[in-house]
C-alpha cells in the first residue's frame, strides 16, 4: 500500500479503535446497569404481585362467600393459582437480610391459601359463621402480606442502600469520566492530526523549496526528504533529475568548449594553410627570380656569380620540397655539397670542408635537411668567428648495423651544458641570428623521431677541441615508424 | 522552546491518561454486587420476640441476650414489638407471627383477653409454643410453656424489705399501681403486701392510674392532698415514676421522700442516679433473652420436655441510690 494513503489509513483505523473501545466499553457498562435495574425491578414487582394476588383472592373469596356461583368459584381458585406461583417467584428474592422475614412472608401466603380454603370448607359444609370467622382471618393475612411487603420493601431499601449509592455516584463518575474521555480523544487526536500532517506536508515543503531552488538555477543544492512516502519517491526522482541536468549541462558546457577550440583551431589551420599556399608561393617566385639571376650573370660572363646563384636556386628547392619528406643520405650528401659551394663563395679559403664518404652506404633514408643545419652550426661557430677560418671534416663510415656521420669541426668547441640543453631537447635561447630557423635542436628532435630511439646523435665537444657531432643511422629501420614519420604534417 | 512544549504536551497526556484511568476504574469496579443468596440451609428454628416497648434499655437488653443465644444455638431470631405499649399493634405482630408459622414465639406477656385468645386459640390451633418472658401471664390462661423473668413476687418483697429498712416501721406508703392490673403488677403488689402485713403501724395506700402522664399527674396530687404526711411511694408500674416524681417535686423537695420502683422503664436508672429513686428493683433482662431462647429451642428440638410451668427466674437485685453515688 502507499505510503500517504497508509498514513490516512492508520489514522483512520486508530480513530475508528477508540471509539470502538469506548461504543464497547459503554455499551457493555450500560449492559451491566440495566440487568442490574431489571433485577431491582423485578424484585420490587414480585413483591407487589404477592400484595395484587392475595388481596385478588381476599376479593374472589368475598364475592364467591356472597354468591356461590361457578364463575366465581373458577376466578378464587386462579387468584389463588396466581397466589402460589408468586410466592414461589418470591423465593429467589432471599438474601442474608431478608431470610427470616422473607420466610414469614411466605408462610404468610400458606396461611392466606390454608384460610381461604378452610373458609370454602366451612361454606360447603353452610356454617355460615365459621366461615365468615375464616374470611375475616384470611382479610386480616391479606393485610398482614400487604404490610410484610411494605417491611419486605423497606428492608430491600436498607440491604441495598449502599448499592443504590453506588450506582448513583458511579452515574456521576461515569459523566466525569466522559469529559476526560473528551479531553484525553481530543488531545490525543489533535497530537496525532499534527504529527500526521506534518509528515505529509514537511516533506512537501522540502520538495517545494527545492522545486523554488531548482528553478533559480541552483543544482548543485542535495534535495533530502526524510520521509517513507511518495514524497520521499518524488524527491528522490527530483534529486535524480537534477543530478541528470546538472551531468548534462557540464556536458553541454564541456562540449561548448571543445566546439570552440574546435572552432579556434579550425581558424588556425585554415590561416595556416593560408600561410603555408602564400609561403610556397614567395619562395617560387624568389627560385624563379633565383635562376633568372643566375642565367642573367652566366650571359655577363660572370660564371662563378651564376653557378652560386644556381646553388642558392637548388637548396631552396631542396628546402621547400624535402622538408617533411625521407630522403636519402645521397640527396642530403649533394644538398650539403651545394651548400658549402654556397659558403665557400663566401668564405673563400677561410673555410676549408674536407669529405670522407663511403659511397656505398648513401642509400640510408633519413629526414630532409638533417645535415645542413648541422654544417651551418659548424659554421657559424667554428668559421665565421675566426680571421683564419677553419676546417670541416665530414665522413660517412659503414658499420655493421648502422651508418655513421660525422661533422666535426677545429672551432672554440662548446659548453657542456649547451650539449645537454640539445640532447635534452629544451629550448635554446639563439646565440646570434645566424639560423636559418631549424636550429640544432630541432635536428635532434626530428630524429629521434624518425628512427624512435635516443642514442641517434651523440655530440663531443671541449674547450678548444672543436665539436664533433656524430649520427648514428639504423641501416634498416621499421617501415611502420617510416610511415607513420612521413604522414606527419 | 521546541522541548519545552515538547516537555508540557507529556505531561498533559500523562495527566490526561491519569484522571481519565482513575474514572474509568471508578465507573468499571464492580464492588456493588447485588447480595447474594444465601446459599447455606435456613437457620434451624425460627423465632420471634415480641415485646410491647420497643427500644427501651430494659427490652434492648433482653433482645440483645436472645439474639446472641440464637447466634450461639444457631437459631434465627427477629425482635419484633410494639412501641410506647401499643397494644393493638403488639397483638398484631403476635397474629402475624402465629399466621408466618414461625417455629416458637417469645412474647411479653400482657394480660388481656385478646392476648389470651391469640395464645390459647389461635397459637395453640398452629401448634406454635409460647414462651412468656419478663412479664407473665398465668399459664391456665394463655397456654404458655414457660415463663422467663424475675420472680415479681420476690420483687415486692425485696421493696417492702428494703422499705422497712430505710423508713423503720411506722410511715404512710403509697402504692401507686397500673388500673390495667397486670398478672406482674400484681405479683409484685402482692409481694409487698405479704412483708407490708407484718408491720400494723405502717399504713398502705393502694392508688390504680394508667400510663397516661396527666393521669399519673392528677393521681399522685390526689394521694398527696389525702395524705399530705406520705413518707415513701412505690411505682409499681415503672413507667408511672418519672411523672410521680416530677408532680412530688413541684410540691416540695423530693430527697425527704422514700421513692421505689422497678427498672423495665427507660428512665429508672437516670431518676436512680440523679438520686431521686431511693431504689430500683434491678432485674436480669439479658438473662432473660438468653434462657427464653435456650429453652425454646430445647423444647423444640425435644430435650427438656415439658418445660418447668412454673417458670425459670432471673436473678433480681436491690440497687440502692446510696449505692449509685
Amino acid at each position: 500500500m502507499n505510503g500517504i494513503q497508509k498514513k490516512i489509513w492508520t489514522l483512520a483505523a486508530v480513530v475508528l479503535f477508540i471509539m470502538a473501545a469506548i461504543w464497547i466499553a459503554l455499551t457493555y457498562y450500560n449492559q451491566k446497569t440495566q440487568d442490574q435495574y431489571n433485577d431491582i425491578l423485578q424484585r420490587y414487582l414480585r413483591m407487589n404481585e404477592v400484595t395484587t394476588a392475595s388481596q385478588q383472592t381476599v376479593t374472589s373469596l368475598n364475592n364467591y362467600l356472597l354468591s356461590p356461583s361457578r364463575d366465581n368459584l373458577s376466578q378464587l381458585e386462579q387468584s389463588k393459582e396466581k397466589l402460589r406461583k408468586a410466592r414461589i417467584d418470591v423465593i429467589e428474592l432471599r438474601n442474608p437480610g431478608n431470610e427470616f422475614a422473607l420466610t414469614n412472608y411466605m408462610n404468610l401466603i400458606d396461611s392466606l391459601v390454608e384460610t381461604t380454603e378452610r373458609s370454602l370448607t366451612f361454606q360447603s359444609e353452610k356454617e355460615t359463621e365459621a366461615s365468615g370467622n375464616a374470611f375475616s382471618e384470611a382479610d386480616r393475612i391479606s393485610k398482614y402480606i400487604s404490610e410484610m411487603s411494605l417491611t419486605l420493601l423497606d428492608a430491600e431499601l436498607k440491604t441495598y442502600d449502599r448499592f443504590y449509592r453506588g450506582i448513583i455516584e458511579q452515574s456521576a463518575e461515569l459523566k466525569k469520566l466522559g469529559i476526560w474521555l473528551l479531553l484525553l480523544i481530543t488531545f490525543l487526536l489533535l497530537l496525532f492530526t499534527y504529527a500526521f500532517s506534518l509528515s505529509i506536508t514537511r516533506p512537501v515543503l522540502k520538495l517545494t523549496q527545492a522545486a523554488k531552488e531548482l528553478s533559480r538555477g541552483r543544482f548543485d543544492l542535495r534535495i533530502e526528504v526524510e520521509s517513507n512516502d511518495e514524497i520521499s519517491f518524488l524527491a528522490k526522482m527530483f534529486d535524480r533529475m537534477r543530478i541528470n541536468i546538472n551531468n548534462l549541462i557540464s556536458e553541454i558546457q564541456q562540449k561548448a568548449q571543445l566546439e570552440n577550440e574546435l572552432q579556434q583551431s579550425k581558424l588556425l589551420l585554415q590561416e595556416s594553410q593560408l600561410r603555408s599556399l602564400q609561403s610556397q608561393i614567395n619562395p617560387h617566385f624568389l627560385f624563379n627570380t633565383l635562376n633568372t639571376l643566375s642565367k642573367k650573370a652566366y650571359l655577363e660572363g660572370s660564371e662563378e656569380t651564376s653557378d652560386l646563384l644556381a646553388s642558392v636556386a637548388a637548396l631552396l628547392r631542396y628546402n621547400l620540397k624535402r622538408l617533411d619528406r625521407s630522403v636519402t643520405l645521397y640527396d642530403e650528401v649533394r644538398v650539403l655539397r651545394q651548400y658549402v659551394e654556397i659558403q665557400k663563395a663566401r668564405f673563400t679559403e677561410r673555410l676549408r670542408f674536407h669529405t670522407d664518404i663511403d659511397e656505398s652506404c648513401l642509400y640510408v633514408q633519413l629526414p630532409g635537411l638533417t645535415l645542413q643545419p648541422i654544417v651551418e652550426n659548424a659554421v657559424i661557430y667554428a668559421i665565421e668567428p675566426e680571421e683564419d677560418g677553419g676546417e670541416i671534416w665530414f665522413r660517412i663510415v659503414d658499420g655493421a648495423d648502422r651508418v655513421t656521420v660525422e661533422i666535426e669541426d677545429d672551432g672554440p668547441g662548446m659548453a657542456e651544458e649547451r650539449i645537454r640543453q640539445i640532447l635534452e631537447e629544451r629550448p635554446v635561447e639563439s646565440e646570434g641570428g645566424h639560423t636559418t630557423g631549424i636550429g640544432l635542436g630541432n635536428v635532434v628532435r626530428r630524429l629521434r623521431l624518425f628512427y624512435g630511439c635516443d642514442d641517434v646523435i651523440a655530440i663531443e665537444s671541449g674547450r678548444e677541441r672543436g665539436t664533433k657531432v656524430r649520427l648514428s643511422i639504423p641501416k634498416a629501420r621499421e617501415s611502420g615508424k617510416h610511415d607513420q614519420a612521413s604522414d606527419r604534417g | 522552546m521546541r522541548k519545552t512544549v515538547i516537555l508540557l504536551l507529556g505531561l498533559a497526556g500523562v495527566a490526561l491518561f491519569y484522571f481519565t484511568f482513575v474514572s474509568a476504574g471508578k465507573v468499571f469496579r464492580s464492588d456493588w454486587q447485588l447480595p447474594q443468596s444465601p446459599g447455606e440451609k435456613q437457620a434451624r428454628y425460627r423465632l420471634v420476640l415480641i415485646t410491647q416497648e420497643l427500644e427501651t434499655p430494659f427490652w434492648g437488653k433482653v433482645g440483645a441476650g436472645a439474639l446472641e443465644e440464637a447466634e450461639r444455638v444457631g437459631a434465627s431470631i427477629e425482635v419484633w414489638g410494639s412501641y410506647g405499649k401499643n397494644r393493638e399493634d403488639f397483638l398484631k405482630k403476635i397474629e402475624i407471627a402465629i399466621d408466618s408459622k414461625v417455629d416458637g414465639i417469645i412474647v411479653q406477656g400482657l394480660d388481656t383477653e385478646e392476648f389470651k385468645q391469640l395464645t390459647k386459640v389461635k397459637a395453640a390451633f398452629y401448634g406454635i409454643p409460647i414462651v412468656t418472658v419478663a412479664n407473665d401471664v398465668p399459664m391456665a390462661d394463655s397456654l404458655r410453656r414457660t415463663y422467663v423473668g424475675s420472680n415479681q413476687y420476690l420483687a415486692g418483697q425485696l421493696i417492702a424489705r428494703q422499705l422497712l429498712s430505710d423508713m423503720g416501721s411506722t410511715g404512710k406508703v403509697v402504692l401507686l399501681g397500673d388500673s390495667r392490673r397486670e398478672y406482674y403488677q400484681q405479683q409484685r403488689i402482692n409481694g409487698i403486701y405479704d412483708v407490708l402485713k407484718e408491720y400494723p403501724n405502717v399504713l398502705t395506700e393502694y392508688a390504680e392510674t394508667t400510663d397516661a402522664r396527666e393521669q399519673v399527674i392528677s393521681a399522685t396530687q390526689d394521694l398527696m392532698n389525702r395524705l399530705p404526711d406520705v413518707q415513701a411511694f412505690v411505682a409499681v408500674n415503672a413507667n408511672t415514676a418519672e411523672a410521680m416524681i416530677q408532680e412530688i417535686g413541684r410540691r416540695s423537695r423530693v430527697e425527704p421522700y422514700h421513692i421505689y420502683s422497678f427498672d423495665d422503664s427507660h428512665d429508672s436508672m437516670s431518676l436512680l442516679k440523679q438520686g431521686k429513686l431511693d431504689g430500683v428493683i434491678e432485674q436480669s433482662p439479658e438473662t432473660m433473652g438468653r434462657i427464653s431462647v435456650n429453652l425454646m429451642t430445647e423444647w423444640l428440638s425435644g430435650e427438656t420436655v415439658p418445660l418447668d410451668s412454673n417458670g425459670y427466674f432471673t436473678e433480681i437485685r436491690m440497687l440502692k441510690a446510696a449505692d449509685e453515688r
